[in-house]
């Protein structure tokens, strides 16, 4: 069994100080990575352009030239970023064998920073759901238990880092996707301000609520490959147009004076895993003896988000899968006999369950005679959850709450609960309907299972969020606890 | 019936029009514009709708937009909203089209129309509904010719930008209709927002009709005809339908709101489907898309930019020029003929004679070689400077007129050209006088009914001298020396 890899900073200081090489860094990825199959962690390895790559790498920095904090260091990419020439499917049938002819945005700024991807991860088809089970490839596996989820829907992004087969990852939050695995896999998961990392390339699952977002072992890792990908992207209408501050650079240690806010509604809640309720409390009593302050804030519209997300997320996704008919590309269904047998087969035969669900749902709110209950309500009580936030950041600088109310669940006891999978989403769809910056943090553990604080600030403020992730992990040691290794 | 109010019923007609706005690009896409490229071949990744790509507007259609709604009085909004409009078809490569529903660009507005003379040639005022911006769908192409027993999908058309202008139900008869119709192309051209040109496609029309008792104020069930293409089909198709509703009602039945063809083969109108059976496009904002904010400095600066409308330029040319309205009216219908003659009259004072040469031989021309003045070689001032030569004499009516089509087609100088091909009026009266006598000795008959006073046989005795000198001899020198010869006057 080869070595899991260090952080991203270990790598790089090893690469500063030669005492390795991207080519042994990338091959020792490979080698996990295949070491790892019972994770199901990756859909697809490119091996030989990631071993080409790294010479690359290895040359640039002989000659004295390093593009950036990542440069020759291993990634893993979701399987919804597209890359010209190479193959993305969303881990959908619909998908097989789709080939991009250009390349998203995130991942043309990851590269020219010098990061190199080994390969793309297993995710829940077209980003929907929270176990990674919703996979054309199979489940992925939690490294902590490989008979419970990652998480999802970024969880095979989530267990190649917390597998130690890269330090970073990239994946998608659209309502919880990169902090939920995050949380359930022990590792940092980033979500950024809606429009700060372009969507440019980013198969859609719901528009307005999807954003780009980084996995690592540490915040500040987190925050160097956030710096990487962050910036306006003039192909992307939503995209921030104003450049994005370094957060590596804000990186100080210092909380003192710092208003932790901690939601009233979120503490008191039901069926929150009391091992998780004490793990996030203990790490909030950690920032106050760092110098903040604790006070409770209210967000008295919270109850209404998951009802709100799904209506949102579902009407968007019905419209935005619209485009996979089987007319141009994709897959199609052989011996149609007319064109609504055609697509009637075709998206049949190419989506799964879960994908069907949500896109009746979204059709349903979308239709003349419901719309004004469903999608117009929605979006009127998403603007009342937006002001919520705003009011209660009036009071405090971040917000600290757990990222899931439970940790990583078994495979296979969700599958037929899908209402109760949604449920637990509680914590993590707000930040996407207001567009706020999250991380997740692993702060402890649950009967075994590691324990997700989840980090809110105000839109733009991710270099305050990070500052304070950053701060916390400079007392703590959770984000240094490793799965134990395969046998 | 043209203009001829139906007996029984009052016509109501309302138009939808779709222009294709002037850009270099779609309306979301970087993919050229083209037309009559290969199939698939303006095309990129945003308008194929590849996974992951995101729209982005075109500043410059946005432009042509408000230039439209300015020059029609419309409000342009400070704030509109795309929507995606959702559907399935294969030349519709998204799923959806990217339209405005609830918040369109602009509202409001009016065009003055100048009525058919069987309405008595009046202004009527017709308001415009809405304007709004939207893509175009691509092209299915189900000729077995091409594509056998499949369908094939052209998608250079897909994501072109186009503007829907709905036009209030003002209009009162197909020949309303019509006249609407062409006062909004001229509008669309003289802003240079459109070339509006039906047989390219870039100028569709869709109309709803619908009949009611004379002096009845509620509207009649209405249908909408779809796809009318060309102005001849748009008043034979509103007849077809007038026809088809009023022997309905005649017989005490009902119309059934419904989405109806016409058949120009057989001139008659089709229903296409029901209204029961309609689509729930199922509207939403696009969340791709931020909404369009234009601010009032925006709008002005697009104001500023917009040239002198046709009716006010008509106007001026029967002030300034003294045209008569008719001839003012024709220039003015398209842009670039105005500025055509506006140009030669600079050069050229004479403004009737000008208006008098383009009516009749450079329009003449035009049609001939089926081009638009814009296409044409022929500048302004070659035309001016021609008119002007045949005034002094230099070269006769007919030897000018005969060189129009020519530099319609391939330009050049026509001073050069009439000195070139020796087409300088004679006015040499030896050489006439050679011309009339062999002309009076070939046809001693004809000048025997002459001097038998058949006055008529001069101009035939004229046209012979004509063709002998190939049409160059000055007419007024040939006259006086045919005058001569015959004994006439002893001047």
């Amino acid at each position: 069994m080869p070595a899991p890899l260090g952080s991203l900073r270990e790598c790089r200081e090893a690469l500063d100080q030669g005492r390795t090489s991207s080519a042994a860094l990338v091959e020792q990825s490979l080698a996990r990575a295949e070491a790892h199959a019972h994770l199901s962690a990756f859909v697809r390895l490119r091996a030989e352009r990631a071993r080409a790559e790294a010479q690359e790498a290895d040359r640039r920095r002989a000659q004295g030239e390093v593009r950036s904090p990542l440069d020759g260091i291993p990634l893993a990419v979701k399987d919804n970023l597209v890359r010209a020439g190479e193959e993305t499917t969303c881990a959908s049938r619909i998908l097989e064998g789709f080939v991009s002819p250009y390349t998203s945005g995130v991942l043309e700024r990851i590269e020219a920073a010098g990061a190199i991807s080994i390969g793309s991860t297993n995710m829940d088809e077209f980003a929907m759901g929270s176990s990674t089970e919703h996979s054309v490839y199979g489940p992925s596996r939690n490294p902590w238990d490989p008979a419970r989820t990652p998480g999802g829907s970024s969880g095979g992004s989530a267990a190649a880092v917390a597998a130690g087969i890269v330090p970073m990852a990239l994946g998608s939050d659209t309502g919880g996707s990169i902090r939920q695995p995050a949380g359930f896999c022990g590792v940092v998961g980033v979500k950024p301000t809606y429009g700060r990392v372009s969507r440019w390339g980013l198969v859609a699952f719901a528009s307005s609520l999807d954003q780009v977002g980084a996995f690592a072992r540490s915040a500040e890792d987190a925050a160097h490959v956030l710096d990487a990908i962050a910036g306006h992207d003039p192909r992307d209408s939503t995209s921030i147009p104003e450049p994005a501050p370094s957060c590596a650079a804000a990186l100080d240690g210092d909380v003192a004076g710092l208003v932790v806010g901690l939601p009233r509604e979120y503490y008191a809640a039901d069926g929150i895993e009391p091992g998780v309720l004490d793990a996030v409390r203990e790490a909030c009593a950690q920032l106050e003896r760092a110098g903040a302050k604790l006070r409770e804030v209210s967000l008295p519209h919270s109850e209404h988000a998951v009802a709100t997300y799904y209506l949102i997320a579902t009407a968007e996704a019905s419209s935005n899968l619209a485009r996979y008919d089987g007319v141009r590309y994709g897959h199609r269904a052989q011996g149609a006999h007319s064109l609504s047998e055609m697509y009637e087969r075709t998206r049949s035969e190419g989506f799964g369950a879960e994908v069907k669900r949500r896109i009746l749902l979204g059709t349903y709110v979308l239709s003349a005679g419901y719309y004004d209950a469903y999608y117009r309500k929605a979006q009127q009580v998403r603007t009342l959850i937006r002001r919520d936030f705003e009011q209660a950041f009036r009071g405090c600088d971040v917000i600290a709450t757990p990222t899931m109310p439970e940790t990583a669940f078994r495979l296979g006891e969700r599958t037929e609960d899908p209402l109760r999978m949604y449920l637990s989403d509680v914590y993590t769809v707000s930040a996407n309907l207001a567009g706020l910056p999250g991380v997740s943090l692993p702060c402890g553990f649950s009967e075994g299972m590691p324990v997700g604080l989840q980090l809110l600030a105000p839109p733009l403020e991710e270099a305050r969020l990070l500052r304070v992730a950053d701060a916390y992990q400079r007392h703590t040691a959770h984000h240094l606890a490793r799965p134990p290794e395969p046998a | 019936m043209t203009g001829v109010p139906h007996p029984r019923y009052e016509v109501v007609i309302g138009l939808e029009v779709h222009a294709q706005l002037r850009t270099r690009s779609k309306l979301f896409s970087p993919a050229p514009v083209t037309y009559g490229a290969e199939p698939n071949h303006s095309v990129h990744p945003v308008c194929l709708a590849l996974p992951g790509v995101l729209p982005v507007l075109n500043g410059h259609a946005v432009e042509l937009a408000i230039r439209v709604a300015l020059a029609s009085q419309c409000h342009v909004h400070p704030q509109s909203i795309f929507a995606r409009k959702n559907y399935f078809y294969p030349d519709l490569p998204k799923g959806y089209q990217i339209s405005q529903y609830e918040e369109p660009l602009a509202t409001g507005g009016w065009l003055d129309v100048r009525m058919p003379d069987g309405n008595g040639g009046e202004r009527k005022r017709v308001r415009l509904h809405r304007i709004h911006m939207e893509e175009d769908a691509g092209k299915s192409i189900h000729d077995a010719a091409v594509a056998g027993d499949a369908t094939h999908v052209d998608l250079n058309r897909a994501g072109v930008a186009l503007l829907e202008i709905v036009s209030e139900p003002d209009l009162r008869s197909p020949a309303e209709a019509a006249a609407y119709l062409r006062a909004l192309r001229s509008l669309l051209r003289y802003v240079d927002a459109s070339d509006a040109d039906m047989e390219r496609g870039n100028f569709r029309c869709d109309a709803n009709i619908s009949l009611r008792r004379h002096g009845e104020s509620r509207l009649g069930t209405r249908t909408e005809l779809k796809n009318l293409n060309s102005f001849r089909f748009v008043e034979a198709a509103l007849e077809a339908e007038i026809r088809r509703q009023a022997s309905l009602l005649d017989a005490g039945e009902k119309v059934v709101q419904a989405t109806l063809q016409f058949d120009p083969a057989s001139g008659r109108t089709r229903v296409l489907r029901l209204k029961e059976n309609a689509d729930d496009y199922r509207y939403f904002p696009d969340p791709d898309l931020v909404p369009l904010v234009l601010s009032d400095a925006q709008i002005e600066r697009v104001r500023k930019t917009l040239p002198e409308q046709a009716d006010a330029r008509c106007e001026r040319f029967q002030r300034q020029q003294g045209l008569p309205e008719e001839d003012a009216r024709l220039l003015c219908e398209s842009r670039a003929l105005a500025d055509f003659f506006e140009a030669a009259a600079k050069r050229h004072g004479d403004a009737e004679t000008l208006v008098n040469w383009i009516r009749r031989d450079v329009l003449h021309a035009l049609g001939e070689h089926g081009i638009e003045i814009e296409a044409s070689r022929l500048t302004p001032e070659a035309l001016a400077d021609l008119v002007e030569r045949v005034r002094q004499g230099g070269v006769t009516a007919q030897s000018a007129r005969a060189l129009i089509p020519e530099l319609v087609l391939s330009g050049g100088d026509p001073l050069r050209l009439i000195q070139e091909r020796g087409l300088e009026a004679v006015s040499d009266t030896g050489e006439l006088e050679a011309a009339v006598d062999a002309v009076l000795r070939e046809h001693a008959g004809h000048v025997e009914r002459l001097r038998a006073g058949e006055e008529k046989v001069r101009n035939f005795l004229i046209g012979q001298v004509m063709k002998r000198t190939g049409g160059k001899a000055d007419p007024a020198a040939l006259r006086r020396v045919l005058a001569q010869r015959l004994g006439e006057g002893g001047s």
